[in-house]
Parts: structure tokens; sequence; C-alpha cells
């Protein structure tokens, strides 16, 4: 015997390992990693099946029974070969569907019906709740063949020594049991029951299960005898009356016995809540179950290879003992001595009791919570408290309820028979909800009534032929009900019911179980038919294959829309007089029949006419959108695959709601509000429709290079909502936006970019979805929407609204963009306006009268706001000061510039005297500015003392003025020497006084004039100037500077000038 | 997404099926169930141990096929699956 403590440790360590493995495996799970999205861990986690039934009862069966045990494992390899097509059909149904137990899926397939569920889970609570009991009692009478229980007592109380305390294997088992189940099983409530942790765990414990098994068969085999024969021979040679054992049953009776137990366990591997629950709820991929179909039936040949020989060994060395049968593979090696193989093989069926219990124990919790717990909460429920820790918490204690009632079963019935055959029991139970699930998933007719009526049927035969012997047995009721049958009517026989007799009690109770479950089942779905919810879940579990587009073809109608419709059509957007308009354009020379229907080529041309017609006003994407749901909401031949708004699943009130979305956003899209405005209201019109926790658009941020928020719907003040985005291919946003596809994910679980995996498992999310906006064909932003708590939202329907959705958004973006330049325009021709305006309003508006001069001046501004000004001051004591200037800038600060130096001149030109001064003076004053500015002017003054007829003037780099003298024939250019203002701050200016005679004739100008070009390419120059002045000197100033225009207009081909023209004429009286 | 396996593949399937489940029953067993000794082990025994790996391996080269015949291309290669798809 191996001392308490050795063995407990080691269990305990055992244990911590189970824990390890299970953490890490749900660490690897939340960042997008999992390990146990693995085909040889799907299979090996199958291997649950095996419990400690397979572990120590098929020996025990073996060596009392024969080899009818191997049908229990026959069974599923069997079945396993239809997985490819019944588990696959079952796994794609619960993953669409959400489905997270057996209870769900049965219930799920009749319409959704809670009372279904109700009854699938107290049938399957009953059935399996002394399965665990069983599991408890292997793991307590295991421990105690290991080490001796405390003398004195009978129930497997050991005694720790170290810690000095009384423990009760099983309820310690219980207990550690229940506590894996909460850390795994029920940590927090998702919508999806995937427990990585735990699938781990089990796959560990199967590995554990078959290397304990095979190595104490080969030891056993090998080690102790002589190989296979070698036990035959010697089983054959000291118990030749046993050799039945190693055949078949006689007559008839074997072989149904047979048949039977085959038959129930291909049942149970596929229905019971554990085996459901590991093959179809934690599957991660269809494609494992190509691997588990023979890797399955591979682990369970090896585990049953050695059951025979060890049975067989066990009866030869224990002298055909069979009390113990079951611990044969125990005893064996712990009789030999070999103390360490038998800790192996203890852990080995430690591991088979393990898996069971906590599976089960999960998988029983989460229905009962589900289906019996959530109902009757949600009717006492008053207001809108939050539920959810309360509904962990009963999972929780559903967990541990259901794992120690397990316990006390077991302590209260021991040894009684009841327990024994609990195994056979579960397996007929889990095969009463075989026609309901099977029937549902191929045929269309079956109904709620008929699987109501067959589970009804089924599990109250089943209670009475094989529940009520077991009590019989137990002596909880009276022999006489078998003997006499209920109430003294024979027929009434539990074990030979209605007469049949002479089959034993497990085929007994198979063949009415199934054939009254079958028949009421046929029956009730015969009678009844299909409820509305009901035919939505039919077409999904019967036909979750089918193409959706099939459903479609069956709702068009044949008629072909007219040319009025799609006018009717068009005017709800465009407005009544557009749309007729718009029509008549494209009807133009045609000849068609506004009334009647339109050719096939016609309807093409028109359906393409229309959707650009209302492009300009709504959008491409949401036009094509709605010309196709008009389209295909007429039944019109031509609509294409994809009808954004669904199978025939979606009732049609919610195909118009879900329209509406797309109406109400390109509404929002045409209201010219800001885009910011648009932007916040399409998330409110999407947000209101679809109850999204989260909706976010980002837009790119052309120099960061990053995607920002810039509007967002949901979480408040979450960072998760508020944060940007890095164009990258390791998120999905980025990945979104750098391929300019979507990306829906609509089951979490599923992810494997890290960064995201983080961020999403953070945060709770269940689904979301990123599809790109895009303004002809570049990506500028994306959408999001994100939910908590629904997955499967993303169908491929709405797929379709969401990626039109964003198309609005930028549609939207790119009007604002639009409106963005037309402004910017606007402002800068504004400006322009403001500097002409300006500018035209430093000229003198009146000629001043001075005695001897006729004075006449003008200026014309080029295209843009030009830079000349031109002044004439009089001044008391007859003087005259003309002043001509032209500066280098066209803009508002040119224009500006003139205007201060014009307001200097007109106040400070009377102190300062004389040209020289003046200029002097600008020159300073102005410096700094025009340097600051990056300007020049140019300027010409002249001063005129009418009495004595002399002028004085200064230049500052200006053309120099034109002086005709009749009188003498002479022509003379005022030319003095200056710098051009601006240049330098302290500049002397030459000044130079002549005497005008009368008759003389003095013209100003600026470059404008002499710069003109032809279309030659020649400048107007100087020289023909000069002659004009010559040639038109008799006449008025006025006409003079007319002349000159027209002569230069002339010259130039051309109305307008490049550069502003100023002129001025002073012409000394005769 | 189609409906698994092309016709030939689901055909050959369900024989086996059937097969297998006859191969499993009277009178099949009952041809076996004699008192025969193969290498000293009866011949039932022979038949289920042999026969059951055998259509392990009738199942496990199905397998293989499932992934060439249905979708028409050699079955993916093995990956760990340690990276979820």
């Amino acid at each position: 015997m191996i001392p308490v403590d050795i063995v407990a440790s080691v269990t305990l360590v055992y244990f911590g390992l189970l824990l390890a493995v299970a953490f890490y495996a749900d660490r690897r799970h939340q960042q997008g990693r999992s390990i146990t999205d693995n085909a040889n861990i799907y299979a090996l986690s199958l291997a649950v099946y095996c419990t400690s039934w397979t572990f120590y009862g098929s020996v025990g069966r073996a060596a009392t029974n024969g080899i009818d045990f191997i049908t229990i494992y026959l069974g599923p390899t069997l079945m396993a070969f239809t997985w490819w097509f019944l588990l696959r059909k079952m796994v794609r149904i619960s993953k669409e569907q959400n489905i997270g137990s057996i209870a769900d899926f049965i219930s799920s397939r009749y319409g959704k019906s809670a009372w279904l569920a109700a009854l699938v889970t107290l049938f399957a609570v009953l059935g399996i709740m002394p399965y665990i009991a069983l599991q408890l009692k292997a793991v307590a009478r295991t421990f105690d063949l290991l080490s001796d229980p405390l003398v004195g007592t009978t129930t497997s109380i050991h005694y720790l020594p170290i810690a000095h305390f009384k423990f009760d294997t099983a309820f310690a088992a219980a207990a550690l049991l229940s506590l894996f189940g909460i850390l795994f099983g029920a940590r927090h409530l998702t919508s999806s029951e995937r427990h990585s942790g735990l699938v781990a765990a089990i796959a560990l414990e199967s590995l554990v299960k078959i290397v304990a098994f095979v190595a104490a068969g080969l030891f056993i085999t090998y080690g102790m005898f002589d190989g296979f024969g070698d036990i035959f021979r010697a089983f054959m040679t000291q118990f030749p009356e046993r050799a039945d054992l190693l055949v078949i049953g006689p007559g008839n009776d074997g072989y149904s016995h047979w048949f039977t137990l085959t038959f129930i366990s291909m049942m149970a591997v596929m229905f019971l809540p554990r085996q459901f629950h590991i093959m179809v709820v934690e599957n991660c991929q269809e494609e494992h179950i190509r691997r588990a179909m023979w890797a399955f039936p591979a682990y369970m040949f090896l585990i049953n290879l050695f059951v025979i020989p060890i049975a067989l060994a066990g009866l030869l060395m224990f002298s055909g003992d069979t009390h113990n049968a079951d611990f044969f593979i125990l005893t064996l090696p712990l009789n030999n001595g070999d103390y360490w193989l038998a800790m192996l093989v203890f852990l080995g069926g430690f591991s088979a009791s393990a898996g069971m219990v906590m599976i089960s124990a999960v998988a029983l919790s989460t229905m009962i919570l589900n289906h019996l717990l959530v109902p009757v909460i949600l009717k006492l429920q008053t207001g809108d408290k939050d539920l959810s820790t309360l509904l962990l918490n009963l999972k929780r204690a559903c967990i541990v309820v259901v794992t120690f009632l397990g316990y006390f079963y077991f302590r209260l019935l021991g040894e009684s028979a009841a327990l024994v055959n609990i195994g056979l029991i579960s397996f007929v139970a889990a095969s009463q909800f075989a026609p309901a699930a099977i029937g549902g998933l191929y045929w269309r007719r079956a109904s709620f009534k008929g699987a109501a009526a067959g589970l009804v049927a089924g599990f109250v035969t089943w209670f009475y032929t094989l529940l009520v012997p077991s009590f019989i047995e137990t002596g909880w009721l009276s022999r006489s009900i078998i003997d006499q049958g209920l109430f003294g009517m024979a027929i009434l026989k539990p074990t030979a019911l209605f007469g049949l007799t002479n089959f034993d009690v497990w085929s007994h109770a198979l063949f009415w179980t199934m054939f009254l479950n079958i028949a009421a089942f046929i029956t009730g779905s015969l009678l009844s038919r299909p409820g509305r919810a009901e035919r939505e879940q039919i077409v999904k579990f019967v036909d979750v294959y089918e193409k959706r587009d099939e459903k479609i073809q069956r709702r068009r109608m044949t008629k072909a829309p007219t040319v009025m419709e799609f006018v009717n059509m068009m005017t709800k957007f465009i407005g009544e007089k557009q749309a007729h308009q718009a029509i008549s354009r494209y009807l133009g020379d045609k000849e068609i029949d506004a009334k009647g229907s339109l050719s096939e080529e016609e309807l093409v041309k028109l359906k393409r006419f229309a959707e650009l017609t209302l492009a300009s006003s709504v959008g491409a994407a949401p036009a094509r959108i709605i010309i196709d749901n008009y389209l295909s909401a007429r039944g019109s031949r031509m609509e294409s695959v994809f009808d954004v708004f669904g199978s025939v699943n979606i009732s049609r009130n919610a195909s118009r709601e879900q329209l509406s979305v797309l109406y109400d956003a390109a509404h929002a899209v045409a209201s010219g509000g800001s885009l910011q405005k648009i932007l916040d209201e399409i998330l409110k019109i999407f947000t209101d429709q679809f109850k999204f926790d989260l909706c976010v658009i980002r837009l790119l941020d052309a120099d960061k290079q990053t995607l920002t928020v810039r509007s967002q719907r949901g979480m408040s003040s979450e960072h998760f909502g508020e944060s940007e985005r890095n164009l990258t291919m390791d998120t999905y946003i980025g990945e979104t936006f750098l391929t300019n596809k979507p990306t829906i994910i609509n089951d979490t679980e599923n992810i494997d970019k890290r960064e995201s995996a983080r961020i999403i498992h953070e945060h709770n999310i269940s689904s979301f979805a990123h599809a790109p906006i895009a303004v002809e064909g570049e990506t500028i932003g994306v959408l999001s929407a994100f939910s908590r708590t629904a997955k499967g939202v993303f169908t491929e329907e709405f797929v379709e609204l969401f990626t039109s959705l964003a198309g609005q958004v930028g549609v939207a973006w790119r009007n604002a963009q639009q409106t963005e330049r037309l402004i910017t325009l606007r402002e800068h021709q504004r400006e322009m306006e403001i500097a002409k305006n300006i500018q035209l309003g430093l000229l003198p508006k009146v000629v001043p009268e001075v005695p001897g001069v006729e004075l006449a001046g003008i200026c014309v501004p080029a295209q843009e706001v030009g830079g000349d000004y031109y002044d004439y001051l009089s001044h008391p004591n007859e003087r005259l000061d003309l002043v001509i200037a032209d500066v280098s800038g066209h803009n508002v600060g040119a224009a500006l510039l003139m205007a201060e130096t014009r307001t200097f001149i007109q106040s400070r030109s009377i102190h300062l005297g004389s040209p020289e001064n003046i200029l002097k003076a600008i020159n300073q004053f102005f410096y700094d500015d025009l340097t600051q500015a990056e300007l020049f002017i140019t300027m010409f003054y002249l001063q005129y003392q009418a009495d004595t007829r002399r002028a004085t003037f200064a230049s500052a780099g200006h053309s120099p003025p034109i002086l005709w003298r009749p009188a003498a024939d002479s022509v003379q250019q005022l030319d003095a020497e200056g710098l051009i203002i601006g240049v330098r701050k302290e500049y002397p200016f030459e000044q130079i006084e002549i005497d005008l005679q009368p008759g003389d004739c003095l013209l100003l100008y600026t470059d404008g004039v002499i710069e003109a070009e032809s279309e030659k390419g020649e400048f107007f120059g100087e020289e023909r100037l000069i002659e004009l002045v010559k040639s038109t000197s008799d006449q008025s100033p006025q006409q003079i500077i007319d002349e000159i225009f027209d002569q230069v207009r002339l010259f130039t081909g051309q109305h307008n000038f490049r550069d502003d023209v100023s002129l001025v004429v002073m012409k000394i009286a005769e | 997404m189609r409906a698994p396996g092309n016709r030939p593949l689901r055909e050959a399937w369900m024989i086996f099926f059937f097969l297998g489940i006859v191969m499993l029953n009277y009178p099949f067993l009952h041809i076996f169930n004699k008192n025969v000794l193969v290498f000293g082990i009866p011949l039932i025994l022979v038949y289920l141990l042999v026969g059951w790996p055998l259509s392990i391996l009738v199942v496990y080269i199905f397998s293989l096929y499932l992934g060439r015949g249905s979708d028409g291309e050699p079955p993916p290669a093995e990956d760990s699956g340690e990276e979820s798809q």
C-alpha cells in the first residue's frame, strides 16, 4: 500500500498541473493564439467519452459479462463514419445560431421553444447526475485501494497525518472538480460557451488516460505474462467453464443485446450533454472533424486493446474472484508491488472521472441556468437591474450543486444496483434525444409538437422500463411491480411491457423507448404544422448548406417596371420636375410608350440612366442600391444576386426599416450641413436602427498618417472609442484601410491579429466589422461597428448595407471637400475685390482748378488688382503737385500701402516743400514697411508753380514723363536720378527745375502703357508714346488720354491690359 | 457554403456505413462466433480486433478523399493549428 500523503500529494500535484495547463490555454485563447484550435487537441478532447466506466468498468464487465463491452466503442466508431455529414451539419448550424448546449439545439430547431429546452434540460439532469456519482465513486474506491481507508469506516474516509485531518475522498474530489469547473467554465458569462482552458485540460487528461492504460496493459500482458496468447491459454486451462466469456451470449438474446448496446452507444456519443458540448460547442473549425473521424476511433481501439487480457489476467491472479473485477487494472500492479505503475493507473482513472465530471457539470449548469432558471428570473424581474453578476454566480452555484448532488447520490446509494447500471441507463436516456435531433436536421415536417411528444413518450417509457426496475432492485419499490405489473396489470410489467418477453432488460427498454418516441414524434409532426417562427428555423437547420439567393427567386414576380414607375421612384429623390426633365431628356427621340413595358434592352439602359441621375443627388452607391432594391421589390427579372435586405428569414417590415436607413442617410448627406453634422447624423440613423454598442467613423489625417476619430456613437468616455489608429496590416482596421476591403468578424473568439485581439478582449467585444470609406476608389477612412452582446450579426446582406453606408460617408466627405475648395476660392476673389476697391478709392475724383493749367488723369486697372496711383494736389499760392506711383505687389497689402502713401503725401507735402524732400521723407517713412512686405514703389513727383511757370521734380526709379514743347518743337524726358523707394533707407534724390512755356504738354505715365504687347510680341514703347503726344498735343488733356488709350488698344488688339495703365496729362494754357 | 461531398463519395459513404452495421451484427457475428482459436485467441475476438482497425483505416482513407473530392483540391497542408486562422 502507498501512504495516504503520497497518494494525496501526487493527486494534488496532478490537479495543479491540470490547472496550470488550463490557465495557459485560456491565456493563449485570449491573446488570439489559441492552442486548442488544433485538430489533434479536438480529437483528444472527444475522448472524454471514455470515463472511469471505460477505464475500470470495461475490465469489470469483460470479466463478468464477456466481450459485449466492446460494443460501447464499436458503436461510436461506426458513428464516426457519419460525422463528416451529420456532425458537421450540427456544428455548422450551432455556430450560425450560436447554440450552447443540446437543449439549445433541440429547442432552437423547433421554434426556439423555451418549454422544449426546459424539458430537455430536465431529462438531461435526470439522466446524467447519477453518472457523476459513478465517477466520484470510482475515485473514492481506487483511492481506497491504493492506500487503505481509516479502519472502522466503510466510506472511504482517510486521514492525512501531516495535516491532521480526515477527509472523505469523494467529497474532496467533488470539491476539487467543481472548483475546476467554476474556474474554467464559469469565469465570465460569455454568449459563446467556448472554454479553451477546459478543453485543454480534457485533452491532457485523455493523453494521461491512454498512456496509463496502455502502460498497464503492456506491463500486465508482457510483464506478468508472456503475451496475449499466453494469457488466453492460461485462462482456458484454468477456467474452461468461463469460456463463454469469450463469445457472444447464447442464442438470440446475445445478438439483440449486442445490437442494443451498439445502438445506444452510437446515440450516446452524439447526444450525451457532455459529448454534444465538446464535439459541437467547443469545436473551433469544421476541418478538425476530418481528423477526429478516424483519430477518435483509433484512440478507443488502443485503449480497449488490453481490456480483455487484463480482465483475464485478473481472473487468473485472483482465482476467479470477480467482486473487485472493476479494479483489476489497479490491483494487479499493486499486488505485484509495482507501486508507481499503480499510481499512474490511479491518475489515469482520476483523469477519466475528472474529465467527465468537469464537462458534465459545466454543460448541465449551462442548461439549468439558461433554460430553467433564467425564464423564472425574467418573470420575477422588476426593473433593469444588471443581471449578469447574478447569472454568473447562479451558474457557478449550479456547477457546485450538480457535482455535489452526484456526491450525495453516491453516498446514498453506495453499492446499490442502481448505481452500477447507471452508465447504460444514461446511454438509453441520451438516445431519446436522437429522433428529435436527427429528425429535426433532415425532416422538414418535424414540428414542435412532434418533438415534445416524442421526448415525453421516450422519457416516460425510459423511466418506467429502466429506472423503476433499478429502484426495485434497490428495494425502494415493491417487487410486485415487476412480477405482476403496475396495478397488477400484467401488460404493464416494466421488463415485459405489452407482453414483450424474453428480451434482456436493455433491449427491451431500447425497443419500447425508441418505438414510442419515434411514433409519437412522427404522429405529432404529421398532425401539426410548424409555426411561423419554426419555419424560419427549419430552413436554418435543414437547409443550412443551401445558397440563400435561391430563396429570393421564389419571391419574384414577373412583371417588368414601366417608365412611369421609374419616374415615380426618381421623384422621391430629385423632385418631380427634375425627374420629368431627366426622363424627357432620356426618352428624347425614342419611341417608347411611357405607360407600357420596356424591352429587356431598354430596361437595362433606363436602369443605368436612372442610376446616373440619382447618383448626382444621393451618391453612386446609394443610387445603385435604391435602383436594385426598387427593381427586386417589384420582382424584376434583372436583379443581381445581391439583395441587401436579405433572405426570406427577415420579415418584410424589417427590410423596409433597413431600407429607410439608407434613405435617411442619403438625405442627410444631401442636406448640406457641416461635415461633422452629417457624420453624426449618419451614425445616429445607423445606431437607432441597429443597436450596436459602438459605431465609429475614422478618417485619415493626412499629416499624421493615422486614422483619427471624427464621429462616434456608443461608448462615452472609453479610451477605446476615442483613440487613433495607425495604418498597419497588424490591426483589422488598418488592414481594411490599406486593402480597401471590408473586414467582418462575427465571433471574436476566432481572431488572430494579436494587437486587435488584445483591444477587443479588453473591451469584451463579441463581434465587429470595418468597412472602408472610399472616394473615387481611394480610401479616406473606415466605418466601424462593434457589438458586445451579439455574434453573427454581420450576415452577407447586412454587410452590403454597411458598406453602402460607408459609401455615403465618402460622398459626404467629398461634398465637404468641394465646398471647402469653393469657399477658399471665393474668399480669394473677395480679397481681390476689396483690394481693387481700395485702390480705386485712392484716385482723385475731382480735377483741381489751377489757372493756366489743364489737367486730366486716368487709371485703368488690369484684370487683377493693380498697384498704380496718381494724384494732383493743389496748394495755396498757385502751387500744383503732381504725383504718379506704381507699387510692385498686386494684393490688399500693396493697396493699403498705397493708401498710406497717399495719406502721407496729402498731409505732409505742404510742410516738406520740395519734391526731393518729399521723396526722401517717403523713402524713410516707408522703408521698414516696404522691406517687411517685400514691396517696392516707383514714384515721380512734380511741383509746378503756376505764376512762375516753374516745375520742380524728382523721381524714384519711375518711367520718365514726356514733355512736348511745340514752341521749340522738342521732346524732353524728365529724368531725375533716384533709387526706387524701399531699397535704401537714406537716399538723396536728385531734384531738377525747368521752366514751362504755354502750349507745353506733359504726360506722366506708368509702365503699363509702354509695356503693352501686341500680338506679334512687340511692345508699345516710348517712341510711339512720344509720337502720340506730339500728334495730339493740340487737343484737350482728356482727349489726349482717350486718344492714347484708343491707340494702345488698337496696338494690342485687346480691350484689357496686362498691367495697370495710368496717365496724367498737364497742358500749360496758351 | 455548398453541401459537403460529391455524389459518388456520399454514396460510397452510405454503403460503407451500412456495411459496417451489418458486419457488426447477427448473422455476421454468428459466423465468427465459434469456439475456434487463432494463435490462441478466440476467433470472434480476432474478427473484432482486426476488423476494428480495418474500419478505422477505411475512415482514414475516406477523410483523405474528402479533402480531394469535395473541394476539388488536395487536402490542405497539415498545420499544427497553433495559430487560429
